[in-house]
């Protein structure tokens, strides 16, 4: 691990209000490259994810679920009942502190709990604050609260997905809770080195919906500039052909094909070993594939049918042909590929012993990063959160536990 | 934010939305392609459905915020240029074959040499290097080697992946987080600092929760149609209403409101009220503890009630009483979403062909430093003589060289 002089983000002060996943999800970037994040939570209303598995070996309980330890690491860990009039001003000298001020409520609960951002900006003038929620701070649906699934399907990604016999079928995860992410820890990135540069903070209204939109404008402009709806298609590409997930030998295993170009084809027609494919012209041009793509497909399968699908990526790549497994989550710890980026590093969770957390998407050369630490149990830095960086006395905290203010 | 920044732009469809990301944050953003153009302007869907120059689709929708130039780095001249304009850069993103750019001299190494501060930004499927490092990969095989499509479809037919492409706008918006932390590691220790993105693992993030169940339960999850898995237990979130379909996430007190109003409706009888702790019903379920009325029966009764009702009629009555009932959108019932429109989300883009379109807006909105499409996508080599000419102080002879297109 770097020293720590050396972590991209050391010195950055993040106050995260935030829960389950988009508000938690972008802080952890920032957490993993050396930003001190306090992760703050109550008892009276634990993170939904602790009820969301994989619970490690199958047994439930709030501290077992993967789903928010692999997204919480290396943050800290406060609790604070913003009910009680004692935490809400723990909670302002805790914005006082930071630099940046998450959270990820309904629109209007931070206003109600008396920390919104005019009282933000008035206990530290140079606060960014992050307001992040499914459809933005304002508009007649700002109400609408819920999960990624429901912005998922506003935005369209449920009717993409799927067989366009068959009700559609939607991504498998809330689906903008993992576009989002991403885009907003660049845009809370962006702030903070605003911020370092002019000392200037500001308000961020961050809408999962709007975020997630533009993962879908090529086809949102095929409709407003065209008139053309796209929906959901299988495996099948509308500008190549043949794509598809073909089945292979043994149980329910797939290989994915992609073929985008003559050459390409050429290359699958040598794979599969079948002549006939590479002289019947039907088959000579993309448009022709497009149009016989099920016949096509039928030849594929046909040869996938009693080969492994590792056997048929081999065979296809060795043609120059994409292919690739259809991997699950047993198969990505077998990859040699993730082996060798050390995608799963084992952390030391406090109540589950070691477990494979995700690591780090992208590598920066010559920086041995990932996750620092395992998440915070429920409290678990609240003396040194409040005397250290907060500057709490003794007594303050007992007052303070006394109110119940830390529970 | 980004405005004292400035952007060299190598990719193609595989990274365009990286650096539109630190173009919408301010970064000056300028599109070096070959003589061509980048091979996403070859890509539709297209403008009137025409295959031709300036009409790709694709390439309009990630390339706002940044100017054109063109650079044939196959000409010394080319090359030239491009390392002066890596000298004035601070990020360089590419999205070319692990080892391309490398090989034609152009690589991080190079790149470092004309400026010790650059970040270098490298978008690939699977990674710079490892044993898959050179496979070849489309959005599809990258959606299976990435793991969301074995969770993705009915048990009965083929593991799907999203139907439109989305692995490298994975990619991408992983690699504008990549190049900013890499930017506060250079601050950090004043070097050039290379960020290798791999799409695959970009990907493998979407699991979300699954990725890593194997390892922590035992066992994997597996595609069940439109359900999500909780636990043991696994719930239908889409159900068939009278205009289409929508989303509902049935649990808690959602879930409370919901069996009131089959009640109402006349679905169920009016024991079902105390039957159930309903805000607590869920937990139950998952804790595979004895309830009054199965799962299966609870989410037949909310089919019930939605069948006979419109996607807007539910929306409007879930707002008005806090439970969330997702239409599922297509194109058309998007643009027509009224908070957006309220919210001022669109924007009308200038086509290439003179038509105007709705686009998607900006990505947030921001108090201090607000966010803005200062620049429509650009023409193939819009700025070539701005940028050759006034940034680098090329000659028009010069500049006519660099960029392989004759007198300009």
């Amino acid at each position: 691990m770097a020293s720590s002089d050396k972590l991209p983000l050391d010195g950055v002060k993040i106050a995260d209000f935030s829960w389950v996943w988009v508000g938690p999800t972008s802080t952890k970037y920032l957490a993993d490259h050396g930003a001190t994040v306090v992760r703050v939570e109550s008892l009276s209303r634990p993170d939904i994810l602790y009820s969301l598995g994989p619970f490690k070996d199958r047994e439930a309980g709030p501290t077992r679920t993967h789903a928010f330890s692999d997204f919480n690491t290396s943050k800290l860990g406060l609790t604070l009942n913003l009910k009680t009039p004692e935490a809400t001003e723990i909670a302002k000298r805790l914005i006082s502190w930071a630099d940046v001020y998450v959270e990820s409520f309904t629109p209007g609960t931070m206003a109600g709990l008396g920390i919104d951002y005019e009282v933000a900006r008035k206990v530290n003038p140079s606060i960014i604050m992050v307001s992040t929620c499914l459809m933005g701070q304002s508009g007649p649906a700002s109400a609408f609260a819920g999960y990624g699934f429901h912005a998922g399907a506003v935005a369209g990604f449920y009717d993409i997905t799927g067989w366009p016999d068959l009700a559609p079928d939607g991504p498998w995860v809330a689906y903008t809770d993992v576009v989002t992410p991403r885009i907003l820890s660049a845009i809370i990135m962006a702030a903070v080195d605003h911020k370092r540069r002019t000392g200037q903070g500001q308000y961020i209204d961050a809408s999962q919906l709007e975020m997630g939109l533009q993962f879908l404008a090529p086809q949102i402009l095929d409709y407003t500039a065209n008139d053309h709806l796209t929906t959901r298609n299988g495996n099948r590409s509308n500008f190549a052909a043949p794509q598809g997930a073909y089945s292979c030998a043994g149980d329910d295993q797939w290989c994915a094909i992609a073929v985008e170009s003559d050459e390409e084809w050429a290359g699958l027609v040598k794979v599969l070993g079948n002549p006939g494919l590479a002289t019947d012209g039907r088959f000579a041009t993309n448009s022709g594939r497009l149009q016989n793509h099920d016949e096509i497909d039928a030849q594929i399968s046909q040869w996938t049918a009693a080969k492994t699908p590792q056997e048929v990526m081999r065979l296809c790549q060795a043609e120059g042909v994409p292919a690739g497994v259809v991997q699950r989550s047993s198969d990505l710890f077998e990859d040699p590929q993730l082996a060798h980026r050390r995608m799963f590093p084992q952390l030391d969770d406090p109540q589950v012993g070691p477990v494979p957390h995700t690591g780090h998407l992208f590598d920066i050369r010559g920086y041995d990063h990932g996750p620092r630490s395992p998440s915070p149990l429920i409290g678990q830095h609240n003396e040194q959160i409040l005397k250290e960086f907060l500057g709490m006395t003794d007594d303050e905290i007992t007052e303070a536990v006394i109110a119940g203010a830390l529970e | 934010m980004l405005s004292p920044y400035t952007v060299l732009d190598l990719t193609d469809e595989k990274g365009e939305l990286a650096s539109m990301v630190l173009g919408d944050l301010g970064a000056d953003v300028i599109k070096v392609e070959p003589p061509g153009g980048s091979p996403s302007r070859a890509m539709g869907p297209y403008l009137e459905h025409a295959p031709e120059a300036e009409r790709s689709l694709q390439y309009f929708a990630f390339n706002r915020n940044k100017r054109s130039v063109t650079l044939d780095l196959e000409t010394e001249t080319g090359r030239t240029a491009l390392f002066s304009l890596v000298e004035k850069a601070d990020f360089i993103i590419e999205s070319a074959q692990a080892g391309a750019m490398a090989g034609k001299g152009l690589g991080f190494e190079a790149m470092r040499q004309a400026n010790p501060r650059i970040v270098y930004v490298a978008i690939t499927p699977f990674g710079q290097d490892g044993p898959h490092a050179n496979f070849p990969a489309s959005d599809l095989t990258v959606a299976a080697m990435g793991g969301p499509m074995s969770l993705q479809g009915v048990p009965d037919r083929a593991p799907v992946r999203l139907s439109l492409p989305q692995a490298w706008l994975h990619a991408s918006v992983e690699a504008s987080v990549g190049a900013l932390t890499a930017h506060a590691l250079m601050l950090r220790t004043n070097q050039a600092q290379f960020v290798d993105v791999s799409a695959q693992t970009a990907m493998i993030w979407t699991m979300m929760q699954g990725m890593s169940a194997h390892s922590v339960q035992g066992r994997d999850f597996n595609r069940s149609g439109n359900t999500i898995q909780l636990g043991t237990v696994n719930l239908r979130l889409v159900h068939e209403c009278a205009d289409g379909y929508v989303v509902i996430f049935p649990i808690g007190g959602a879930l409370f409101k919901l069996v009131e109003w089959c009640v109402q409706d006349g679905i169920i009888p009016e024991d079902w009220l105390t039957a159930e702790d309903w805000p607590m019903y869920h937990f139950k379920v998952l804790q595979q503890q004895p309830v009054a009325h199965t799962i299966d029966e609870v989410l037949e009764t909310v089919s019930a009630y939605v069948r006979d009702k419109t996607k807007n009629q539910l929306l409007e009555h879930g707002l008005a009483e806090g439970v969330s009932m997702a239409p599922v959108s297509n194109m058309e019932d998007l643009t027509r979403f009224r908070h957006l429109e309220e919210r001022g989300y669109w924007l009308t883009a200038p086509l290439p062909n003179g038509s105007e379109a709705q686009v998607p807006g900006i990505f947030a909105n921001l108090t201090g430093t607000p966010l803005s499409v200062r620049r429509w996508p650009p023409k193939l080599g819009e700025h070539t003589d701005e940028v050759l000419g006034d940034l680098l102080g090329l000659s028009s002879s010069q500049i006519a060289d660099a960029s392989g297109h004759g007198p300009g």
